[in-house]
């Protein structure tokens, strides 16, 4: 049996991806389709065994609700084609309402199925922490599931495409395999990006030629994933591990350090990993939706997750933010604010309880915990908190003369946005959130340079040459930021150059991974740290 | 293009990675087998500064062969030469590695297997890589790039520096153990990984090919070790045809006393326990009959001057014939 661990095992890299591809280069446009679902099933096979009949149900079922929403919309057009106008609008209430029963039954089934596996032995065991509180002598019992991989992403694609057919976004598709690529194309399963049905399923069904551009601009991202990954992720994992877990030791600045080091980890490992999935896709010609748009450029909390884990941030958007704040309820609550408190503060209440709903949710759909709860409602506090304030602080600027999109503002803008996201990574990161506010309590209260003077901060896995040489892909990666953020196309500009040049790029790439990677004796890759949630 | 212009260019482009890795395993390999330039487990690699072809027996093996095994007393007793290349946590991907550094220079006629090794999981990553540092040993030494020297690009590769003990570490702390019984007769077998399986079966071919026996050696371990385990080494023994000793259900001879032998309540045995684990040891490869006793032979004078310096640190060793 293959381990496929993450994809950046040999096993995906050396063995299902080269394979998938040459069978695909092998087949007829219509049989590649098939070539792709089969490795999609074979991928999802070796990576959660039997638990893939999890995805089977899921898309089995996806397909029946989708058909059973396309018929009900087919019969109320033909019904208000030949109904008179005075009936239109009783047909369209009644079909309105039969149709948001099979959304309520399929969200039933696939929210339920992951609410259940998910999130049961983290309300049972909070359910027993309140009955011990009140002192009851009555327990519950605490379930223990293992989840299929991917099922936070694969669910959250089902649900999005239910509202799109609901919405007359899409046609319901009754081309069972289509939907099936859809929901298991295996470069993007195991942790995403969270595709859209009309972004990803007709292009997948289409399979496209391979392309000798294709390849080389994939190829090209995997690498560069691959530098991301393995010299910089994997090798601040043995300080983050040792902090994480004894922070009791350290005194404040080894708190913040290790704050740091985990978002640059989490960035590292999560873009890196986009990049590897994404050169996957480019490499079958599918042009996947990018996940990452140099979020550390952001200049605030609100910009940083329009750039970060962007699909997560537009799927939360469509469809919790915007139904509701949509709704009658809430458009009253607007309306009225507006009236009494301008059109500025107005808006925002009604607006504030469904940005609730979307960091609770944001939280939740991170895993199971109380730290991760708190997550969710720090990102929600800071983003209303900004938005409250912001009137004060142009009027401040104003006063003192401050251009706010002057470099320097600008600059200030992104240190602090920096800041305040590692702040809410520690407690991502704390085994709980006990362990996340004393770390922070740490972090505030003990914060001494003791570590560096007496260079014990190199002692705890991260010595000073590695420091030096993730400081040099970290300036890589900075430099082709800023480059993408001025939009120039650079992996376009590289392949337009003469051919010693793109071999000298890939000789780079390589060698920084077999000479710079942390792998071997006395390294621990970090696990696929998304795949997790 | 052409499509034969692409596959030259793709070619070409290999041959020049090929090339590159040649030229940086030559940069990172160790320079000699001492650890200011950079080799790792240095006692270990010590064989490979020892005199061509002077080893009669290798063992390999985790902490479990270099803590039980001292061939200097092996020395003493029969006059033949062992060498323990067993390190720390040694997984067999690793042991397959110094297997086939050990015989670049010597041909050692008996290959000794700690089975502790047999039952850790090899990492699958660590594994290719292994496999991958056979051919460019830059996937070995890669994290040398933190202390690479000039002379680590001009310099030739000599290996001369040799282990006292050759490669036995010596514990003479008490930790006693209280585990009791911890060979209790049990008719289940332990699993062994099918890949460690597989490689045990690579060490027992490549002993073949090189005239080599292998035999699987069971230390005394009350942590470690069980009747299970026991089992599944005998069962692998006999699939493969090789001898196994079991050192932990021979208490009658080895004698071993878990209340002042071992130095971690059981894990592994002290320098007590070794001496005995090595005497029975000693006994069973005179009686082979397959080893010369070298002690009279002036090649191997070197062997008695560091037999000197390891009795003033562990004393005199009192052989019984």
């Amino acid at each position: 049996m293959f381990s496929f661990s993450s994809y950046f095992s040999t096993e995906y890299l050396v063995m299902l991806l080269p394979a998938s591809v040459v069978l695909y280069a092998l087949l007829p446009q219509k049989l590649r389709r098939w070539s792709l679902l089969l490795s999609s099933y074979v991928f999802f096979w070796a990576i959660s065994g039997k638990l893939i009949a999890c995805l089977l149900f899921s898309t089995l079922s996806l397909h029946h609700f989708g058909i059973w929403l396309g018929r009900l919309q087919g019969n109320l057009d033909c019904l208000l084609e030949s109904s008179p106008r005075e009936m239109r609008k009783e047909l369209k209430r009644q079909y309105t309402k039969k149709q948001r029963l099979v959304v309520a039954f399929a969200l039933a089934v696939h929210l339920g199925m992951l609410l259940w596996l998910k999130y049961t032995p983290f309300f049972a065991s909070n359910i027993n922490t309140l009955l011990n509180l009140l002192g009851i002598d009555r327990t519950v019992s605490v379930p223990s599931y293992v989840l299929p991989i991917g099922i936070s992403f694969y669910t959250l694609q089902a649900v999005s495409y239910i509202f799109d057919v609901y919405r007359r976004k899409i046609p319901a598709d009754d081309n069972l395999l289509r939907l099936a690529l859809y929901m298991s194309f295996f470069p993007q399963i195991m942790e995403g990006p969270i595709c859209r049905y009309s972004d990803t399923a007709q292009q997948l069904w289409e399979a496209p030629k391979l392309r000798r551009e294709n390849l080389l601009l994939g190829t090209q991202r995997i690498l560069y994933g691959l530098v991301k990954k393995m010299v910089v992720a994997d090798r601040l994992n043995l300080l983050i591990k040792t902090v994480f877990a004894g922070y009791e030791s350290y005194d404040g600045l080894v708190m913040a350090v290790a704050a740091v080091c985990y978002t640059v980890q989490l960035y590292m490992d999560f873009s890196g990993t986009m990049d590897v999935v994404l050169g996957s896709g480019q490499l079958f010609g599918m042009n996947l939706p990018e996940n990452f748009q140099r979020p550390f450029f952001s200049k605030t909390i609100s910009e940083f997750w329009k750039r970060w884990h962007i699909t997560l941030g537009t799927w939360f958007k469509d469809y919790i933010f915007y139904p509701l704040s949509m709704s009658g309820p809430l458009k009253k609550l607007t309306s009225r604010g507006r009236k009494r408190l301008g059109n500025h503060f107005g808006p925002l209440l009604a607006g504030s309880l469904a940005l609730f709903c979307v960091w609770l949710a944001n939280g939740l759909w991170h895993g199971a915990g109380w730290n991760y709860i708190f997550f969710g409602m720090y990102h929600f506090a800071l983003i209303l908190g900004g938005s409250l304030i912001e009137p004060f602080v142009v009027r401040l600027t104003q006063k003192l003369h401050i251009q706010r999109k002057s470099f320097p503002y600008r600059c200030m803008q992104m240190v602090r946005t920096a800041i305040l996201v590692c702040i809410g990574e520690l407690f991502f990161r704390a085994e709980g959130l006990r362990a996340g506010l004393a770390m922070f309590r740490k972090m505030v209260t003990e914060f001494s340079f003791a570590a560096l003077r007496d260079q014990s901060i190199f002692e705890l896995g991260v010595d000073k040459h590695d420091c030096l040489i993730i400081f040099v892909v970290l300036l890589l990666v900075f430099v082709i930021g800023v480059l993408q953020e001025r939009g120039i196309p650079i992996r376009q500009r590289i392949s337009q150059k003469n051919l010693a040049v793109r071999f000298a790029v890939y000789y780079v790439l390589l060698l920084l991974i077999i000479v710079f990677g942390a792998y071997g004796r006395g390294y621990v890759p970090v696990d696929p740290i998304y795949a997790g949630f | 293009m052409t499509f034969v212009k692409r596959a030259l260019c793709f070619l070409l482009f290999l041959l020049g990675l090929a090339g590159l890795l040649v030229g940086l395993s030559f940069v990172f390999a160790p320079k000699n087998n001492m650890s200011e330039f950079g080799m790792e487990e240095v006692s270990a690699n010590g064989i490979l500064g020892e005199k061509e072809n002077t080893i009669d027996v290798l063992v390999l093996g985790d902490s479990e062969s270099y803590s039980s095994i001292t061939p200097m007393q092996i020395w003493k007793e029969t006059g033949y030469t062992a060498y323990v290349c067993g390190t720390s946590g040694q997984p067999l991907s690793y042991t397959t590695i110094m297997l086939h550094r050990a015989f670049e220079r010597q041909s050692p006629k008996i290959v000794i297997l700690e089975t502790n090794t047999i039952y850790r999981e090899v990492s699958k990553s660590n594994a290719r890589i292994a496999k991958l540092a056979n051919y460019f040993s830059i996937f070995q030494y890669h994290d040398r790039w933190k202390d690479l020297s000039w002379h680590d690009f001009v310099g030739k590769t000599k290996f001369t520096w040799t282990d006292t003990y050759k490669g036995y570490r010596y514990s003479a702390e008490i930790d006693p153990s209280t585990r009791g019984d911890y060979m209790q007769h049990t008719e289940s077998v332990a699993r062994i990984p099918p890949e460690n399986v597989q490689y045990v079966k690579e060490i027992q071919e490549f002993c073949r090919q090189n005239n080599a026996e292998l035999l699987l050696v069971s230390t005394p371990s009350s942590v470690n070790w069980n009747y299970a385990r026991h089992n599944g080494i005998k069962v692998l023994a006999e699939e493969i045809g090789c001898q196994y000793i079991d050192m932990n259900l021979m208490n009658e001879q080895v004698k071993i006393d878990w209340s002042k032998d071992t130095r971690d309540r059981g894990d592994h045995v002290n320098h007590s326990g070794a001496v005995k684990v090595t005497h029975f040891l000693s006994q069973f490869l005179r009686e082979t009959g397959l080893l010369t006793d070298h002690r009279t032979d002036s090649e191997y004078a070197k062997w008695n001057d560091s037999l000197k310096i390891y009795q003033s640190v562990v004393g005199i060793i009192h052989t019984e014939t």
